[in-house]
């Protein structure tokens, strides 16, 4: 059975006094697996945030629904049940940090759910070291790295035991150094522990790496399926504007001046090995 | 730079300061406090001295950061003092036009000053040995019996910690604006009184408008993470009263006698 499901979820903002609300999600139906790599693209305010703030309950759909295990998200009776199994980190990591401790902030969302202190204790400490984080667990998160403070930020998530993390470009504001780190947990915690990911970004070599890869477009689903499927229709992708990776973007200008260069080429080392093979045979 | 104030920073360690309870040490420390100001003689006051001394070095926190947390109110400590020099009654021991010193001006001028000091030096040891969501914490349970009276306890102590929080990140940003300002020629440092406010002004525009985006932010992570304030939560650290507390009481109330002995048998200086 899906873990998540959107059904045709319609979905307008407040609109500002004297405005007309103005639609942001068209009816977007979509349906994410349990322990799936979900990766979430479009561009600039086609509604990615606003998916994810819908997939738990933080933002609630105008019309249509979402369930998350079969629990409404508009129901407020298992909204804290709904949040506690699909986890939501955001993109600034300096904003999501409540303590000024790294362990006391990761104990912050178990303390909500009202767990015994020992038990707490345990969390924080298993969901520090599944982020690499335990030997910070004394320090003050102002004095840690960007990646370091979204790796906290994540074990907070984790803390309470969560199906389900849904990451709205959490690298977007990191170096490269700290991309890789928190890319690195994210796979970690998806292969050993299980855990769904819903991963929102703009960066496509981090999209390739999922299992299934989501494109948006103006509030619509444009097309979905594994990165190859995807990502090998190039042409639809350039027509809404959207990035594909620089591998396969290099294989398609090749294709599109007469190279005979296969379809579907995700990233360099496919490439490489494409461009060997079609020198050799030459 | 504005991030060298250590004033209410936090120094993580194993001290025996550091592992007392914190709702014992925030009474001990309050109570100190009292104490400055009501040691009337150089007998009580050394007493109460002696045990701000005993409480820095046990702290295990470098003398030097005490240091640093003085150096911010040096000049409130040398002003007062330096008034208070004059502001003495009784016999002149030394005149100049209308000013004049006497014994009990030089009394208040020295007692001022290690009364100031002694209270910075007070609060850096709280702050220094006491993480900011022990302090709230402590200070949750302090006022628990405020409830009784509907005062939203638990939200107060919600702010605090949020606030203590985010006072590194406020000030790192402040710096950072401000050099954004320079760099755009901004003069902060010439003209008047009334200049330099109004140079405040690009400053504190950006600053608080990036503080309520953090506050939405903030608040989006925190109902992310099941936070609801009708709720009472647990706690993963408990407060947990030991021997050592007992004996922190027991230091402490051994000083309040000794300090009220002093100032009963010996004559008030200032
Ligand atoms: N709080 C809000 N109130 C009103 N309108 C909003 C609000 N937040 C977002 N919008 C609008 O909704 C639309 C979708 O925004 P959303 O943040 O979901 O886009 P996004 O895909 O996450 O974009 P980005 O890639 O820039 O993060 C945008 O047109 C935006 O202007
Ligand atoms: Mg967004």
């Amino acid at each position: 059975m899906e873990f998540i499901k959107a059904d045709n979820v319609r979905f307008a903002y407040e609109p500002a006094e004297g405005e007309l609300p103005r639609e942001v999600l068209h009816g977007v139906s979509l349906e994410i697996k349990k322990g799936e790599f979900v990766a979430l693209l479009g561009h600039n305010g086609c509604g990615k945030s606003t998916m994810a703030k819908l997939f738990n309950g933080m933002l609630l759909p105008t019309e249509g629904k979402v369930t998350v295990e079969g629990m409404d998200t508009a129901d407020e009776e298992t909204i804290y049940e709904v949040r506690r199994r699909v986890g939501l980190v955001q993109q600034n990591p300096d904003n999501q940090l409540v303590a000024s401790i790294v362990e006391e902030d990761v104990a912050f969302g178990p303390e909500n759910l009202g767990i015994e202190p020992k038990e707490i204790r345990r969390r924080v400490d298993e969901a520090l070291k599944a982020v690499d984080m335990y030997e910070y667990r004394e320090n003050a998160p102002y004095k840690l790295s960007g990646g370091q403070k979204q790796r906290v930020a994540i074990a907070g998530i984790i803390a309470m035991e969560p199906d389900c993390i849904v990451l709205d470009e959490p690298t977007a504001m990191l170096d490269p150094r700290g991309r890789d780190e928190v890319m690195e947990t994210i796979h970690k915690l998806n292969r050993e522990k299980g855990i769904t990911i819903i991963l929102i970004t703009h960066y496509m070599d981090e999209a390739v790496q999922a299992g299934r890869v989501i494109v948006m477009d103006e509030g619509n689903i444009l097309t979905e399926g594994t990165p190859r499927e995807v990502f090998s229709q190039v042409e639809l992708l350039k027509q809404h504007h959207l990035d594909v990776p620089q591998a396969t973007e290099l294989a398609y200008r090749l294709r599109s001046y007469g190279c005979g260069i296969p379809d579907g080429i995700l990233n360099e080392e496919e490439c490489v090995g494409a461009l060997y093979a079609l020198i050799r045979k030459e | 730079m504005l991030s060298d104030i250590t004033l209410g920073q936090y120094f993580p360690g194993r001290s025996i300061l550091h592992r007392l309870d914190p709702r014992v040490k925030m009474v001990l420390v309050l109570a100190a406090i009292v104490l400055i100001f009501t040691a009337f003689n150089f007998a009580s006051m050394g007493l109460v001295v002696a045990l701000v001394i005993a409480g820095m070095l046990l702290s295990g926190v470098p003398v030097k950061m005490y240091l640093k947390s003085m150096k911010a109110i040096l000049f409130i400590v040398a002003f007062t003092s330096i008034l208070n020099l004059f502001y003495g009654t009784g016999e002149p021991i030394f005149q100049w036009g209308f000013m004049q010193i006497t014994m009990n001006g030089v009394y208040r001028c020295i007692f001022i000053a290690i009364r100031i000091t002694a209270l910075i030096l007070c609060s850096s040891i709280l702050t220094f040995t006491t993480s900011p969501t022990q302090l709230t914490d402590a200070m949750e349970r302090l006022m628990k019996p405020l409830k009784l009276f509907r005062v939203p306890v638990h939200d107060i102590a919600m702010i605090m910690t949020i606030a203590l929080r985010f006072v590194p990140t406020l000030l790192e940003e402040t710096d950072k604006i401000m050099s954004a300002q320079k760099a755009r020629g901004a003069d902060m440092e010439s003209g008047g009184l009334m200049q330099r406010i109004k140079s405040l002004i690009p400053i504190l525009i950006p600053l608080f408008v990036s503080a309520f985006r953090r506050a939405y932010d903030l608040a989006m992570a925190m109902e992310c993470r099941c936070y609801n304030s009708r709720m009472t939560p647990t706690k993963m650290k408990q407060l947990h009263m030991a021997g050592r507390d007992a004996v922190a009481i027991v230091v402490v109330l051994v000083v309040i006698a000794g300090v009220v002995v002093g100032d009963i048998f010996l004559p008030s200086l200032a």
